[in-house]
């Protein structure tokens, strides 16, 4: 009705509503972004577990200090998985449906990320993980991303390099050994091996796997040394990586390629205990001081974590999970950034169309969540001299030999002469 | 109360607890009652031979496993329905545990421990040199998407089964407890020499409760699989079963059914909360500060903590 105002109480009441409204959204839009995970921060996975939670807070710390996303600062809510796959269930469900947390990531490792799978595919929940190995080929679950460099078929993508590696030498090597754990890892690693043996025409002169437990690891590598072997594959956990190149050194182990996958020497605490008896063995590593120049940001993070992980008794070095466990908030951060909200299927409709810049360089995921390629490094270890840490974050002592593109030198066999 | 009563009452009550949960719409209360409840079948199980019968069985979580694999050697061969697993996996379970009976209960006290836990190793190395079912590498059972009786998720069935179990073991341990063989393995128990002397059939009462107390962790594995959805030797043979089932008994009582129920429930709740609260290290901390607690200050549990009190008020 022309002329006609608003009665003054009307008028008063939409404007106290307009006022309580916009203060509502203020106050949404100050309310913290909750992500929550379970964390192994004890049992036997502890120190990787509090490694991957150092990089973390880095994130969150340098994000928060940004501004955090979408104007709110990051918050996490974690909980100690015990490196238990059976209080897996228990975390994520209290996440969810007590701290009401926006987001969930994986702890570090199969074990506790395949628990998890359930509960995320119920609730069509966008999972980025840790670590994991091949989680996704059971699961086929479509929200599902790993951030570790394995490539979309972790087990070929795993000894891949090693065996380019090891068929580029000269004369071309003919038969080869494998040995590995009765282990989760390990059996992937073997199989991965198998395939790679079967693709090159290469002789199997040795393919035994030992009970993890095994403390004597002489036997093995006697037992290995009597077939003469001219490559030496070798997949185990960090106690039995330690075992089987000490015994490799004190038995004397003549061959002209070995390694490949001990998990372990990418540890400061392996590294450092095994010292020169690392000379000459060929193992993956996901990055090396030489290639300081290919991860630009990479120092300014390992500058932080070192920092925190001396203080917290962890890896010192921190090569190997935490710039991985950054990148992996990297990768959520840019997908939220880019879709400007929360939505699971819009997030995980971004992460598989998109490559994203990581810490750890240029990220891109397959089909199946993986890697679309995978990047794990072949490198040989050589000129270490004693068991200083500080040795082993400057240049020098990591030759990267595979992949091509962050070669930084050429394989120097036979083994036993690069020993020493 | 009669046996057959008691059974009645005790499927009732899980019944109704199974239908009243389902209105309850945070998931959490599932998982945590899942744990809580595998932890009373568990404690139950082992309480019939290490409380009636005064064998320390060390090799529990050898049994669990047993269950556990069951239902995923079923579930790689034909996908077979929970109902057919759980019923294979407590059958192979209890003949695991008639072999253990057979094979090492003519030992006593300590020596029967270590025969229990060697068995856990044996089972172990077989587990994971068996390709079939994981090996090493562990094996994947994915939660089938359409959950039957109308329930929204696949735990809120494994969570009523679970209760179900809890109820079935309940009452095999109460009606064990108060049967002709329940007083036999008390008699063995006290002094199994005199039993012996006494007519007391002690190597067929001890093999028999083994295969009881065996059958029964083994059925609380079976629907461990569909809970994690990933099965690997190291979590299904891990210790923490074996030391839970014992502490579980000790901390309730082991002189009757009641007992291990009482510290499961107790002992479970108390970890599910302190790890979401607390941390994980108070949590083992918590466990062990318990233990000693009642070691000392109360050896017979809360049972027999009661009990004591009731006799001194009575005299």
């Amino acid at each position: 009705m022309p002329g006609r105002s608003f009665p003054p109480v009307l008028g008063r009441a939409l404007g106290a509503l307009a006022i309580a409204f916009g203060l509502t959204c203020a106050a949404l839009a100050q309310q913290p972004l909750k992500i929550g995970f379970g964390m192994s921060l004890t049992g036997p996975l502890a120190g990787n577990g509090k490694a991957a939670l150092i990089a973390m807070e880095i994130w969150r710390d340098d994000v928060n200090a940004k501004g955090g996303i979408l104007g709110r600062n990051v918050e996490f809510v974690y909980y100690d998985d015990q490196t238990s796959p059976a209080t897996v269930p228990g975390i994520y469900t209290k996440l969810l449906d007590v701290d009401k947390v926006d987001l969930v990531v994986s702890g570090y490792g199969t074990n506790v990320i395949a628990p998890a799978m359930p509960i995320m595919m119920q609730r069509n929940l966008t999972f980025m993980t840790l670590f994991g190995l091949n989680v996704n080929s059971k699961f086929k679950y479509d929200r599902y991303f790993q951030i570790m460099p394995a490539g979309p078929d972790p087990a070929i993508g795993w000894s891949q390099g090693f065996f380019e590696v090891a068929m580029s030498l000269n004369p071309k090597p003919r038969t080869v050994a494998i040995v590995g754990a009765d282990a989760e890892y390990p059996a992937m690693a073997l199989e991965g091996a198998r395939a790679h043996i079967k693709r090159l025409g290469l002789k199997v002169v040795y393919d035994k796997t030992y009970p993890p437990n095994t403390v004597d690891y002489s036997p093995i590598v006697r037992a290995i040394q009597a077939t003469n072997p001219e490559i030496v594959f070798v997949a185990s956990y960090p106690p039995d990586s330690a075992g089987i190149v000490r015994a490799a050194n004190e038995v004397g182990l003549k061959t002209r390629i070995f390694g490949g996958g001990l998990v372990g020497p990418q540890f400061a605490a392996l590294k450092t205990q095994l010292g020169p008896l690392l000379n000459g063995v060929v193992n993956y590593e996901f990055y090396a001081p030489d290639l300081g120049k290919k991860f630009p940001f990479l120092d300014q993070f390992l500058a932080k974590y070192q920092a925190r992980a001396a203080k917290e008794g962890v890896d010192p070095l921190g090569f190997y999970l935490p710039p991985y466990a950054y990148a992996m908030m990297q990768v959520l951060e840019q997908a939220i950034k880019a879709t400007g909200g929360l939505d699971q299927a819009k997030l995980a409709e971004h992460i598989h169309e998109s490559e994203f810049d990581t810490f750890v360089g240029k990220v891109r995921f397959a089909a199946n969540g993986e890697w679309a390629s995978s990047r794990v490094m072949m490198t040989q270890y050589s000129g270490i001299s004693g068991n200083d840490v500080e040795q082993f974050k400057k240049p020098g002592h990591i030759t990267v030999l595979y992949p091509s593109e962050y070669k930084t030198g050429s394989v120097k066999a036979p083994y036993h002469e690069n020993r020493k | 109360m009669s046996n057959k009563a008691f059974a009645a009452v005790a499927f009732v009550v899980a019944l109704a607890l199974a239908v009243a949960s389902q209105l309850i719409t945070n998931e959490y209360f599932f998982t945590a009652g899942y744990t809580v409840l595998l932890f009373v079948i568990l404690a139950t199980a082992w309480n019939i031979l290490g409380g009636y019968t005064g064998y320390v069985n060390f090799g529990s979580a050898a049994f669990f496993a047993i269950g556990a694999y069951t239902t995923v050697a079923l579930y790689n061969a034909f996908k077979a329905p929970l109902a057919v697993m759980i019923v294979s996996g407590t059958l192979v379970a209890g003949l695991a545990g008639l072999g253990l009976g057979y094979l090492t209960l003519r030992l006593r006290g300590v020596f029967f421990a270590i025969a229990s836990l060697a068995l856990a190793v044996v089972l172990y190395v077989f587990v994971v040199n068996w390709d079939f079912v994981g090996g090493a590498r562990g094996a994947y059972i994915l939660q089938p998407r359409e959950v039957p009786f109308g329930m929204p998720r696949y735990i809120h069935l494994i969570y009523s089964v679970q209760l179900l179990m809890a109820a079935l073991a309940l009452v095999v341990a109460r009606a064990t407890e108060r049967s002709t063989l329940g007083r036999g393995l008390a008699a063995i128990r006290d002094d199994e020499l005199a039993a012996e002397c006494s007519g007391v059939p002690t190597l067929r009462l001890k093999i028999f409760s083994a295969m009881m107390s065996c059958a029964l962790m083994g059925m609380a594995g079976t629907t461990f699989p569909y809970y994690l959805s990933y099965v690997e030797p190291s979590s299904a043979f891990s210790l923490s079963y074996a030391v839970n089932s014992i502490a579980m008994p000790l901390i309730g009582g082991m002189m009757s059914w009641i007992g291990p129920l009482i510290g499961a429930v107790l002992l479970g709740t108390v970890q599910q909360l302190v790890q979401v609260t607390v941390s994980s290290a108070w949590n083992l901390l918590i466990v062990g500060a318990l233990l000693v607690l009642f070691v000392t200050l109360a050896p017979n549990g809360i049972m027999g903590w009661v009990e004591a009190r009731r006799r001194r008020k009575e005299h």
